[in-house]
């Protein structure tokens, strides 16, 4: 009971943790997004109708969200990358840190710049639904 | 993860391993450069018209197929590093490694007849 009590998950677990979750994540995306462009072969009316149908402030909140995870796998697994080389090792927790925040900032700024232009997307949603009031 | 390395280094798959490295550094800049491309840079809606011309293009052309394949090498047999380590029924890990395999074959085949036909001008 006591090794139990005591037992801690380490910072490195969760971010392994995370990393797989991620990359499950990821792959399942992938097979997804590989169909979904695939319509490029039945030409331009075919592809354009399906990726309309994505052109919704949802699917570019999923898509922020999808980004974050991407970009959380990259960082991590560089990270993971330059400690199996050997660098950083006797510096874990800055190497883990750097990661956290290019990782934060990265997404922060991609993701500030696809939000702004939800703000377009939106304004144009209202505009065509008032159009028709 | 040091005893998988041990355990792994006896069955050959050290090399699949270090592949597993090299492809996400690979992943790491194209995949960068590819969100960059179409959520930023391309200021207007993802349409066939928006990307035909740079898929079209024979550097992007090598790049989106060489994207599309270690994409999918990376993405699934990390999958199989996952299932490896939580199902150990002998006739269900064959089972799971043939399908992960059709899936690997059948969207690579998907995704290359998707990209090759693309010409510049047309």
């Amino acid at each position: 009971m006591r090794v139990i009590k005591h037992y801690r998950i380490h910072l490195g677990t969760w971010a392994f943790i995370l990393h797989r979750l991620a990359g499950l994540a990821l792959i399942f995306y992938l097979i997804l997004h590989i169909w979904v462009i695939h319509h490029l072969i039945n030409g331009k009316s075919s592809f354009d109708g399906v990726m309309e149908a994505f052109n919704t402030p949802l699917f570019k909140l999923l898509e922020v969200g999808l980004i974050g995870v991407i970009l959380y796998h990259l960082f991590n697994g560089l990270r993971l990358t330059l400690m199996d080389m050997g660098f950083m090792i006797e510096r874990q927790k800055a190497l883990f840190a750097i990661a956290v925040v290019l990782w934060l900032i990265s997404w922060f700024a991609i993701g500030a710049v696809m939000v702004s232009r939800l703000g377009e997307l939106s304004m144009s949603l209202v505009s065509t639904i008032g159009g028709w009031a | 993860m040091m005893i998988r390395y041990k355990e792994k280094a006896t069955t050959g798959g050290t090399m699949l391993w270090l592949f597993q490295r090299i492809t996400g550094v690979y992943l790491a800049a194209v995949l960068f450069i590819h969100i960059l491309n179409l959520h930023v840079l391309l200021n207007q809606e993802i349409t066939f018209d928006a990307i035909a011309g740079r898929v079209a293009t024979p550097l992007w052309k090598t790049i989106d197929i060489s994207f599309l394949i270690v994409a999918l090498f990376h993405g699934l047999y990390g999958l199989w590093i996952v299932l490896d380590d939580y199902i150990h029924w002998g006739w269900a890990r064959v089972c799971i490694f043939s399908a992960i395999s059709i899936v690997a074959l059948v969207f690579t085949i998907l995704g290359v007849i998707t990209l090759l036909p693309f010409q510049v001008g047309g």
